[in-house]
C-alpha cells in the first residue's frame, strides 16, 4: 500500500463542447516530487483548478491521506494544507514583502496587527531556504525572480504540506533555477510533497521523482524519472519526435541596421543608472542576443531603444538615420518591430478581438483605414491571412477577443503581427515565455527565417537553452552594462554564468 | 444556460403580472355633488408652512367639512411645461374647481383656461400685471380673462404697516427686514413694513433711534447663508426681524434664537409654528397675516351656493380692508389671538385699523420706489 | 468543435439583460416601498407610474403631447450620458459632464438672452463651451496627471457658481420670477414634427440632433481610427502606448468631445424654452444622472437612448401617484434606486457568465480559460 497524500482519481470535467479533463487520475505520494507534464491546454490547469474547488468536476473523487474529501473553494483546499505558487503571481504590488505575505493570514492581537513575531518567521524561513528576501521591499521595487520567492514564502509561511509549482521556473535566471531545485529537494526531503507543473524536460529531469503526462485533456501515463528520457517524455507530452536544437544556417551578416552609442537611462528605483554607457550594433542577417539575469537593466534598455522611454544620453540610429529622440509611432513606421517582453502590459489589447490586435500599430495607414474609418474587411482579411500564415488558433476567428485566446496563441498573433509588419529590425524580449515546446520551436523556426530573409534580429532572453541555440552573437548585460560580447559556438554555459554573475568582464572595445 | 434566460423571464413576469394584478381603477370617492376640488403646488411643496400649505389645508378643511372630492398635484419641476401637465392631469381625474397659489401660475392660466371652460380656476395672488404680461409673452393680444377664473392678490402692504407700527411702537428700535425673492408682494409687505414703523418712530418722536436692515435672500427657504447673515445682524444689534417669504424664516428664527432676538412672521400666524420648531415661546412677537384661507374658503363657498358667475367670473380683486370696526374680517390683519405684545395693546391695533380704514393712515403700495422715511433704512444686495 | 457562442454569452445579450433586470428590479423595489407605505393603494400606485401619460388613452392628442414632453426632457438625459460613456469608453471617468452641462447652459442663455442670437449660434456656443470646459479638465489630466474626476469635481461648482455669477444679469434673469426670462423666438430652437405630437411646442429638431448624435458616437468608436484608439487607450493605456498612440492628445480630444455634448445636451433643453434657470445652490444633476443612464444603457450609444426614456418615463409617472396616499417623490426614488441599481449592471454580467461552483476569486481563470480554447 503506498502512502498517497493526495490522490485525484478520475476526475472528469467538461465545458460546453470541451473535455477538459478526461478521466484523469493523479497520485501524489508523501514527500515526493512529481512533475505534472503537458502542452499548454492539456488540462493541467483545469486539473489543479479542480483541486482548488474552483471548479466541481462531472465525475471522479479527491482524497486527501486515502479519505474522501469535499473541495467546494480554496478556503477547503488551504484547510487541507495545499498551496500554490501561481503562475500569475497574486501579490499587491504597492505593499512589502512582509504585508504581502501575512496577507489573509494576518497576525493580530485583539484585531492589532502584531507584525514583529510574523517577521521573525519570514525572515527565518527565508534564511532556512537561502532566498535572500528582504522583507521590508515592496514588490513593485523587486524583480520577477524576487517575487516568485515571496510567492514560495507565503506558502511556507502557511505550514503548506502539499505545494503546488505553477511553471515556477518560467521567470528564472540559470542560478536562480538551480537554486530553486535545491529548495525543492529540501522541501521534499523535510516532507512536504510537491506537485510541480512545467514543460520543461530538464528541470523534470533533474528534481522530479515522477512524472504525470497530460495530453489534451486525457491522461497517458506515470513514470519514474530516473527509468526515462527526454526525448520519452517529450514524445509522451506533443504525441510526436521534438527537436531540441534548432536547425539554422551560418549568419551571413551585411550591412549594420541598428547602432547603439553610449546610451544611459536612470534608474526608476534607485539613484543610478539602470543602463549604463551601453554601445553594440546589430547587423542585417543576424541574431544578437542581450543575454543576463533578470533585472540587470535589459528591460529598460528595450524601452529606451523602442521609445516607450528616454535614454538621457547617447545616440540610436536605426538604417542610418537618427531616431534618439523619435516617437514610438515613428519608429514603428521606420523599420522597428518590437516583440515585448510583456505581452498582456504592452503587446496585446486584451478586450479587442484577434483582427484589432493584428493592426494595432498600423490601423492608420491607407491599407487598413479610409478617411477615418478603419476597414473591416481588410482588417479581417489580413488578420486570417495571418492567422493562417503564423497557425494562430483561436475560437471564433478573427473576432475572437484576445483575452479568450491561449497564452500561446496570444504570443504567436504578437509574433506574426510584428514578423509581417514592415522592418528591418526585430527587437525580440523573451519571443517564448510561458510557452510549450512546439510553440517555442515555431516560433524560434520562425525567427531564423526571418533572419535569413535579412532582418536584424536583437533577441532579450532569459532562457540560456535559447540564448545558445539561437543568437549568432551574444552580448551579457549585468547591472545595466555590457559587460561582454562571445561567440556561442566558442562558448560554454559556465562562461556565460561568470559572465552574468559579474564574475568576469571584457574590457569593451568601441561598437 | 437554457435555464438561467427560464429564470431571468420568470423573475421579470413575475413582477410585471405583480403589478398589473395590483393595478386597479382609480377609486372613486367624494359626495354627489359634481364638484371636484384640487390643488397644484407652486416650486414649494404642501409642508412649506407657509403659502402652499395654508392654501392645501383650508382647500382640504374645506373638502372634508362639505364631504367633497380633494386632491393636490405637485408638478414634476419648477416650469411652466410641468405645472400645465398637472393640471391637465388634473383635469384628466376629473376635477373641476382648481386652486392655485402663486403669481407662478399666470402662463399656466393664460395657457389652460380657454380650453377648459368647465374648469374653475381659484388664483391667489395673481394680478392683471401678471395675466397681463404672460398673456404678452405667450403672443395673445388682447387677451380677455376667461369667464372661468377669478384672481385675488392681497395690500400685503397694509399688512406690512401693522407689523412696522406695532413693532416700533412695542419699543423695538433696530429693525430688520428679510425677503425672500424680490417679487412683488414681498416688496409691498416690506416697503408697508417701512412706512408703518416710520410712522410709528415719527409718533414717538425717536426717529434718530429707529433703524432698519431691508434685504432679500434670494430663495424662499432658508439656507446656511442666509443664517449666516442674519446671525451677523443680530449681533449686530438688530432686535427684530420681519422673515417674509416660504421657507426662509427658519433662517432667521436660527439666527433669533441664538442671539435672543425676536422675528416676525408673515402670511399666517406663524407664533404657534416657530415655538414648537424652536422651543421658545415669544420668539414670533407677531405675524403681518394675508387672508389666504379666508379667500380660499369663501370663494369655494362661493362656487357651491352657485355664485361664481355673479361674484367671481373673469374677475381680478385686490383684498385688503372691509371693515374697521373689526379686523378679524380683514384679509389683512395681526393675530389677536396670539398677541403677545405689551406696550401695543390690542386696542392700540383696533384703532390702527380702524385709522387705515377711514383714510386718516394712508399706505403707498407702490413697489417702484423704496418709500421715503426719516427713519435711516440701509438696504443690502440679495444674498444669493 | 463548434466555435458558435452561446447566446447567452453575448456580451451584448448579456448587457441587455441586466439592465432589463435593473429596471425591472428598481420597479419591484418601488412598489414594495409603496406597499409599505399604504399598502392598499400601493397597486394603484404603481400602475399609475407606469401607466404614466397613457392615462390619455382616451384623447390620443394629448397622450402623443406627454409623450412628446418626456422625450424632449429625456434628451439632456441622454446627451450627458453620450458624452459620459465616450469618455468611460477611453477609460476617462467624466465625472465632469455636469460642469460642461452647466457651461453650456451659461452660454445658450447668455448667447439667447443678452446678445439675442439666433438659435444654432446660441446652440454652437453651449457646445463649445461645454468643450472649452473639458478641454480645461483635460489638460490637467494630461499635462499635470491630476485626476479628471478631482479635476472634473472642482470645475463643476466653479461652473455653478459662474452661471449664478453671469446668470444674474438684469438682461437674463427676471428679478420678479428670481428664474431667467424666456427664450425670444428667435433663440428657440426651430420645431420637428409638433402636430404629430399634439402641438407640443417643445418637441424640436433637438430629438433628431440628440439620435444624431447617438448614432455618431457608435460610429467614431466602433467604425474609425479615433474610435480605435480611444478605446485602446481605455482598455489598456500601456498597449496603446506601444502601439505610437499620442495619449496625450487623445486624453484632452476625448474630454473635449464628451464636454461638447454635455454642452450640447444644456443648450437642447433650454433653448426649447421648456425650463428657466434659477439660481441654485447645487450643480444640476443632469450630468450626474447622465452616469446612471450611461451604465443603464450598457455603455451602448444606441442604448443609452432607451435609458434616458426610460428614466425620464419613471420620473414623469410620479406626478400621476395619487398624492392622497403618497408624496409624489416616490417616483424619484426609483428612479434613485434604479440608478443605484446600475453598479449592479456589471455584477448581472458577472452572475451571468459565473461557472458552476465558481468563486469570486477565480485564481486560475486566466490560465483556465487557455485551457479550454486551445483544444477546440
Amino acid at each position: 500500500m503506498e502512502d498517497y497524500v493526495i490522490e485525484m482519481l478520475h476526475i472528469t470535467k467538461e465545458f460546453p463542447g470541451i473535455i477538459a479533463n478526461d478521466d484523469i487520475t493523479l497520485q501524489l505520494k508523501r514527500g515526493e516530487i512529481h512533475a505534472l507534464l503537458g502542452e499548454n491546454g492539456a488540462g493541467k490547469s483545469t486539473l489543479m483548478s479542480v483541486l482548488f474547488g474552483l471548479y466541481t468536476p462531472e465525475k471522479g473523487v479527491i482524497k486527501k491521506d486515502g479519505k474522501e474529501v469535499k473541495i467546494n473553494n480554496p478556503n477547503d483546499a488551504t484547510d487541507l494544507g495545499i498551496g500554490m505558487v501561481h503562475q500569475h503571481f497574486m501579490l499587491v504590488d504597492i505593499f512589502t514583502v512582509l504585508d504581502n505575505i501575512i496577507l489573509g493570514a494576518e497576525p493580530n492581537k485583539m484585531g492589532f496587527l502584531t507584525k514583529a513575531q510574523a517577521r521573525e518567521k519570514v525572515i527565518a524561513l527565508s534564511e532556512k531556504y537561502n532566498l535572500s528576501v528582504n522583507p521590508d521591499a515592496k514588490i513593485e521595487d523587486i524583480t520577477v525572480g524576487m517575487q516568485q520567492r515571496v510567492e514560495i514564502l507565503k506558502m511556507l509561511y502557511r505550514d503548506n504540506d502539499i505545494l503546488i509549482f505553477d511553471e515556477p521556473t518560467a521567470v528564472l535566471t540559470p542560478q536562480e533555477i538551480s537554486e530553486l531545485m535545491k529548495i525543492m529537494k529540501n522541501l521534499a526531503a523535510e516532507g512536504k510533497s510537491i506537485l510541480f507543473i512545467t514543460h520543461k524536460l530538464n528541470e523534470i529531469m533533474e528534481v522530479a521523482d515522477r512524472c504525470s503526462i497530460l495530453r489534451k485533456g486525457k491522461y497517458i501515463g506515470t513514470v519514474d524519472v530516473a527509468n526515462t528520457t527526454k526525448e520519452e517524455l517529450s514524445s509522451m507530452m506533443v504525441g510526436r519526435e521534438v527537436k531540441f536544437a534548432v536547425d539554422k544556417a551560418e549568419a551571413k551578416p551585411a550591412e549594420e541596421v541598428l547602432r547603439v552609442e553610449h546610451v544611459s537611462l536612470k534608474s526608476k528605483l534607485h539613484n543610478n543608472d539602470a543602463v549604463h554607457d551601453v554601445s553594440f550594433n546589430v547587423r542585417a542577417g543576424e541574431i544578437v542576443c542581450i543575454a543576463g539575469i533578470d533585472g540587470n537593466g535589459q528591460t529598460e534598455f528595450v524601452n529606451g531603444l523602442t521609445g516607450l522611454d528616454h535614454f538621457y544620453e547617447g545616440r540610436i540610429t536605426l538604417a542610418g538615420q537618427d531616431i534618439t529622440k523619435k516617437s514610438i509611432r515613428y519608429r514603428n513606421t521606420h523599420g522597428m518591430s518590437h516583440v515585448p517582453e510583456d505581452r498582456h502590459k504592452h503587446g496585446l489589447v486584451m478586450d479587442y478581438s484577434l483582427q484589432e490586435n493584428m493592426i494595432l500599430q498600423r490601423y492608420f495607414e491607407p491599407e487598413f483605414s479610409k478617411a477615418g474609418f478603419i476597414k473591416n474587411d481588410a482588417m479581417k482579411n489580413y488578420s486570417n491571412q495571418l492567422s493562417e500564415r503564423f497557425d494562430v488558433r483561436s475560437g471564433e476567428g478573427a473576432k475572437t477577443i484576445v483575452r479568450s485566446m491561449s497564452g500561446g496563441n496570444q504570443q504567436k498573433a504578437i509574433v506574426a503581427r510584428e514578423m509581417d509588419r514592415d522592418h528591418k529590425l526585430l527587437v525580440a524580449v523573451q519571443p517564448t515565455r510561458g510557452l510549450d515546446v512546439g510553440a517555442i520551436e515555431y516560433i524560434h523556426k520562425e525567427i531564423v527565417k526571418e533572419r535569413d530573409a535579412g532582418s536584424a534580429i536583437l533577441l532579450v532572453s532569459l532562457e540560456l537553452d535559447e540564448v545558445m541555440n539561437l543568437s549568432d552573437r551574444i552580448l551579457v548585460m549585468y547591472e545595466g552594462e555590457i559587460v561582454g560580447e562571445v561567440d556561442p559556438k566558442k562558448t560554454t554555459l559556465q562562461e556565460l554564468g561568470l559572465y552574468m554573475s559579474g564574475a568576469k568582464r571584457d574590457e569593451r572595445k568601441e561598437a | 444556460m437554457k435555464k438561467k434566460i427560464l429564470s431571468l423571464l420568470m423573475v421579470a413576469a413575475l413582477a410585471v403580472t405583480g403589478l398589473t394584478a395590483c393595478g386597479g381603477k382609480d377609486n372613486k370617492s367624494g359626495s354627489d355633488s359634481d364638484v371636484k376640488i384640487a390643488m397644484i403646488t407652486d416650486s414649494g411643496d404642501i409642508t412649506d408652512m407657509s403659502f402652499n400649505q395654508t392654501t392645501y389645508e383650508a382647500a382640504d378643511k374645506f373638502g372634508k367639512d362639505h364631504d367633497i372630492d380633494f386632491k393636490y398635484y405637485k408638478p414634476t419641476e419648477n416650469s411652466d411645461e410641468a405645472r400645465i401637465a398637472s393640471f391637465q392631469n388634473a383635469v384628466a381625474d376629473g376635477y373641476n374647481v382648481i386652486v392655485v397659489p402663486g403669481y407662478l401660475f399666470a402662463p399656466m392660466i393664460v395657457n389652460v383656461a380657454d380650453t377648459n371652460p368647465d374648469v374653475k380656476i381659484i388664483a391667489l395672488d395673481v394680478s392683471e400685471f401678471d395675466i397681463t404680461d404672460a398673456a404678452e409673452k405667450a403672443n395673445k393680444k388682447d387677451y380677455k380673462m376667461p369667464s372661468n377664473v377669478c384672481c385675488f392678490t392681497y395690500s400685503e402692504e397694509l399688512a406690512g404697516y401693522m407689523a412696522g407700527y406695532a413693532v416700533v411702537k412695542e419699543g423695538y428700535t433696530k429693525l430688520g427686514f428679510l425677503g425672500g425673492v424680490a417679487v412683488p408682494a414681498v416688496i409691498r409687505y416690506g416697503y408697508g413694513y417701512i412706512q408703518g414703523a416710520n410712522a410709528a418712530a415719527v409718533e414717538l418722536k425717536k426717529t434718530a433711534d429707529v433703524q432698519i436692515n431691508y434685504v432679500y435672500g434670494g430663495a424662499f427657504a432658508g439656507d446656511p447663508a442666509i443664517t449666516a447673515v442674519m446671525d451677523t445682524w443680530y449681533k449686530g444689534g438688530t432686535e427684530i426681524v420681519f422673515a417674509c417669504g416660504g421657507g426662509i424664516y427658519t433662517s432667521a428664527c436660527e439666527a433669533a434664537k441664538a442671539a435672543n432676538g425676536k422675528v416676525v412672521g408673515v402670511d399666517t400666524d406663524q407664533s404657534g409654528v416657530i415655538k414648537d420648531s424652536y422651543g421658545v415661546d415669544d420668539l414670533c412677537v407677531t405675524s403681518a397675516m394675508k387672508g389666504l384661507a379666508a379667500t380660499v374658503t369663501a370663494t369655494l363657498q362661493g362656487v357651491l351656493d352657485g355664485k361664481w358667475d355673479s361674484d367671481y367670473a373673469g374677475k381680478f380683486s385686490n383684498l385688503g380692508l372691509v371693515s374697521g370696526d373689526d379686523p378679524s374680517l380683514n384679509y389683512v390683519q395681526l393675530p389677536t389671538e396670539t398677541w403677545q405684545m405689551k406696550n401695543f395693546s390690542v386696542d392700540d391695533y383696533k384703532a390702527l385699523v380702524a385709522a387705515m380704514y377711514n383714510g386718516d393712515v394712508k399706505v403707498s403700495n407702490d413697489t417702484e420706489n423704496a418709500p421715503t422715511t426719516e427713519i435711516k433704512v440701509e438696504y443690502f444686495d440679495n444674498i444669493k | 468543435m463548434k466555435n458558435k457562442t452561446g447566446f447567452m454569452r453575448r456580451p451584448g445579450v448579456q448587457t441587455l439583460i441586466a439592465s432589463i433586470l435593473c429596471a425591472v428590479l428598481g420597479i419591484v423595489i418601488g412598489f414594495l416601498i409603496l406597499l409599505a407605505i399604504n399598502p392598499s393603494h400601493a397597486g394603484e400606485g404603481i400602475w399609475a407610474i407606469l401607466k404614466n401619460f397613457f392615462k390619455y388613452n382616451n384623447n390620443t392628442t394629448t397622450m402623443l403631447y406627454y409623450l412628446g414632453s418626456t422625450l424632449v426632457k429625456s434628451l439632456p438625459l441622454i446627451l450627458c450620458a453620450e458624452a459620459i460613456l465616450f469618455a468611460y469608453k477611453a477609460g476617462l471617468f467624466n465625472i465632469g459632464a455636469a460642469g460642461q452641462y452647466t457651461a453650456g447652459l451659461i452660454a445658450s442663455l447668455y448667447t439667447s438672452l443678452a446678445l439675442g442670437w439666433s438659435w444654432w449660434a446660441c446652440l454652437l456656443s453651449a457646445l463649445l463651451a461645454g468643450a472649452f470646459w473639458g478641454f480645461l479638465s483635460g489638460m490637467f489630466k494630461a499635462f499635470f496627471a491630476v485626476n479628471e474626476v478631482i479635476a472634473g469635481i472642482m470645475l463643476n461648482w466653479i461652473a455653478l457658481y459662474l452661471a449664478n455669477t453671469i446668470l444674474a444679469n438684469e438682461k437674463i434673469m427676471d428679478i420678479s420670477k428670481s428664474e431667467t426670462y424666456g427664450i425670444p423666438q428667435k433663440g428657440i430652437i426651430p420645431g420637428f414634427m409638433q402636430p404629430v405630437f399634439g402641438n407640443n411646442q417643445y418637441m424640436t429638431i433637438a430629438l433628431p440632433l440628440t439620435i444624431i448624435v447617438a448614432i455618431l458616437i457608435y460610429l467614431i468608436l466602433n467604425r474609425t481610427t479615433f474610435g480605435y484608439e480611444l478605446k485602446a487607450t481605455g482598455y489598456n493605456k500601456d498597449a496603446a502606448k506601444y502601439a505610437g498612440m499620442n495619449a496625450k492628445r487623445n486624453i484632452i480630444l476625448t474630454i473635449v468631445i464628451s464636454g461638447a455634448i454635455a454642452g450640447l445636451a444644456a443648450g437642447c433643453h433650454y433653448l426649447t424654452g421648456i425650463e428657466h434657470y434659477s439660481i441654485s445652490a447645487s450643480v444640476p444633476a443632469m450630468g450626474f444622472n447622465g452616469i446612471a443612464v450611461a451604465f443603464l444603457g450598457g455603455l451602448n450609444p444606441i442604448g443609452a437612448i432607451f435609458a434616458g426614456f426610460f428614466i425620464e418615463y419613471l420620473t414623469m409617472g410620479g406626478q400621476y401617484l395619487d398624492t392622497r396616499y403618497f408624496n409624489p417623490q416616490i417616483a424619484d426614488l426609483m428612479v434613485a434606486i434604479i440608478i443605484y441599481l446600475c453598479g449592479f449592471v456589471l455584477f448581472i454580467k458577472y452572475l451571468l457568465n459565473k461557472k458552476k461552483s465558481a468563486v469570486i476569486v477565480n485564481a486560475n481563470a486566466q490560465t483556465t480559460q487557455d485551457d479550454g480554447k486551445e483544444e477546440q
